[in-house]
């Protein structure tokens, strides 16, 4: 599948919803052959319908969930891995959902992608959002009674309790 | 044996009862604790409990500079050490803009595919030690020395090669040294169908590894397995073929299923040995072929320590960088931003996190005695429990060692050779 192709499927099925889409080309090998990373953002409420679309013409492999802590909101990376089974067939498409402190919720994919579970687990725990409709809602790698989440830098202060500095030059949490 | 693991093989119908195993466990370096769910002696449900080995890397590493975090990212595994600094380079490469020379792209792929072959190799005796084929774990781990002496030749360690840069790497593959690693790879080749005739010929092998541990094509696919463990189940994924890199988008990697075996995929424990087995004779192709093909030129494109970390601070963006990993996809994430040393995001996904799901249907309909070779099955890290305990329905503890588990597993080997 073309970098093409699949944005074209998608501004099809989505039009005005996708709120902005990018393409990055990087060229391998000594022949510099290229390779291709589509980005997209959309909003929470067509992540669950751009996950099916994608799901009903290829097999979609999700590689990992990514957070990134914005300050007001968090924004979540679904990093997906489209086509596979012959050479430079894959796509890398990453759809990007920024969700505000405020309203963090997300919706599952476990119904599409059974495979969602680890990592929509984990986002749970180091990001205090919540997966609605996750069929398994337990920590999967802090400890059951953790209540800070690592990767939000709005809890230093939580953090700071629960880690130690492990060098003296590092940066003492306020 | 005492009362306890008694209770283990009277099978109670209609009832089922649980018993943990782990976080020490009998087939992994890394800690993790399973809690089976048993009918006699069938394991009828599994809940996996990752989490013991948390060290918080990412967490550290969004503390610290680049240049830190790459060797961080080389210690996050000691058998995939080349994997996660590879994924990593790429991923801040692609964010910052960095091109890495053609040679460069080369010699990773060399070490990468070293890294393949001991890997590999570790498992697979690994394997053999679990179903009590002792004299073929002492053999595969002696011709396994080969490669790491090679790898010790090449890069001054044995694990923690410490290879890439940020744009490059940081030592050449001079004429001499590739002399010394094509005999290295003759040897492997000269002795690899030896190795093959003694996993895959040998009845005692096959029948505790047949349809033991498999997983379906669709379970695969559905649970987003990845490397070896999807590849057996017949699912021809493999970041090499799909989404070439370095040296692979010039060497035409294919990936390898069960049918390059001419069998049909089921996906059980037999299949992986075939997969992995198969894939030591690819990579050693891999790798004689990048040695005789790898052009000239430059090692790293901002030579000087000081100028690349002021040119990563200088940097902005995300990028994304993956790489097949021996036991399957790595992936890491950055998003870096200009006038901050520290990766603003830095995600790291290992293989084993994409395998966690696929062990459920793996483990499924298993005996007690296959658990060690299933939870192996899917990662190469080497035996390293040393007990497990188990609690009875009234909640009593007891603790098992290690030799009770390994005991069961040999005794089942020699139970079905009568």
């Amino acid at each position: 599948m073309t970098p093409e192709a699949l944005l074209s499927t998608f501004r099809e099925a989505f039009g005005e919803k996708i709120l902005s889409t990018r393409t990055v080309t990087h060229s391998v090998g000594r022949e510099r052959h290229a390779v291709h990373n589509v980005w997209i953002e959309m909003g929470r409420e067509t992540l669950h319908d751009a996950v099916a679309h994608l799901t009903s013409f290829s097999h979609l492999h999700l590689s990992v969930i990514s957070g990134d802590d914005l300050g007001e909101a968090i924004a979540f990376n679904y990093h997906f891995a489209v086509g596979f089974g012959e050479r430079f067939g894959e796509v890398v498409l990453t759809i990007r959902v920024v969700v505000p402190k405020g309203d963090l919720r997300l919706p599952t994919l476990t119904d599409l992608i059974p495979g969602a579970l680890t990592s929509e687990r984990e986002k749970q725990e180091f990001f205090g959002v919540v997966v609605e409709g996750i069929p398994d809602p337990r920590h999967l790698f802090l400890p059951q009674e953790a209540t800070f989440h690592p990767w939000r830098k709005d809890e230093a202060a939580a953090i700071g309790r629960e880690t130690r500095h492990l060098v003296d030059w590092e940066t003492p949490h306020e | 044996m005492n009362n306890e693991s008694q209770k283990i093989t009277t099978p109670r119908q209609g009832k089922t009862y649980t018993i943990p195993i782990g976080p020490v466990h009998p087939a992994l370096k890394e800690p993790i604790e399973f809690s089976f769910e048993l009918d006699g002696e069938r394991i009828v449900g599994v809940d996996i409990r990752p989490g013991y080995a948390h060290r918080g890397i990412e967490f550290m590493g969004m503390k610290r500079n680049l240049i830190q975090v790459l060797y961080l990212s080389e210690r996050i595994c000691g058998i995939c050490s080349i994997s996660h600094p590879l994924a990593l380079t790429q991923a801040v490469e692609n964010a910052a803009g960095i091109e890495v020379p053609p040679r460069a792209q080369y010699i990773r792929t060399i070490i990468g595919e070293l890294e393949r072959i001991q890997s590999h190799l570790l498992w697979a005796g690994v394997a053999a030690h679990e179903l009590g084929f002792d004299t073929l774990l002492h053999l595969t781990w002696k011709v396994r020395e080969k490669v790491m002496d090679l790898l010790e030749d090449l890069t001054g360690n044995r694990v923690d090669y410490a290879i890439p840069i940020f744009g490059g790497v940081r030592r050449d593959i001079p004429a001499a040294k590739g002399d010394l690693a094509h005999a290295v790879l003759r040897y492997y080749r000269d002795l690899l169908q030896g190795l093959m005739d003694a996993f895959l010929e040998d009845k005692s092998v096959e029948m505790r590894t047949r349809h033991v541990g498999a997983l379906s094509r669709g379970d695969a696919l559905r649970l987003c397995a990845v490397g070896p463990t999807a590849r057996a189940a017949g699912v021809e994924k493999d970041v090499r073929q799909d989404m070439p890199y370095f040296a692979y988008a010039d060497l035409e990697v294919r990936a390898i299923t069960p049918r390059d075996f001419e069998q049909e995929p089921v996906g059980d424990v037999f299949d992986t040995i075939i997969v992995r087995l198969l894939e030591v004779a690819q990579s050693i192709e891999i790798v004689e072929r990048a040695l005789c093909e790898m052009p000239e030129g430059e090692l790293v494109s901002i030579p000087k320590v000081a100028a690349l970390l002021s040119f990563l601070k200088k940097a902005e963006g995300e990028g994304i960088g993956r790489h097949e990993a021996p036991r399957g996809e790595v992936f890491h994430y950055v998003r870096l931003e200009a006038g901050i040393e520290e990766p603003i995001v830095w995600k790291v996904k290992a293989p084993t996190y994409s395998n966690l799901m696929a062990w459920v249907p793996k483990f499924m309909g298993a005996e007690v005695a296959d658990i060690p070779i299933i939870a192996a099955s899917i990662d190469p890290c080497m035996c390293c429990m040393d007990r497990v305990h188990v609690a009875d329905r009234s909640g009593r503890a007891s603790i098992r060692m290690k030799e009770e588990l390994i005991r069961l597993s040999r005794e089942k080997t020699r139970r079905i050779l009568g």
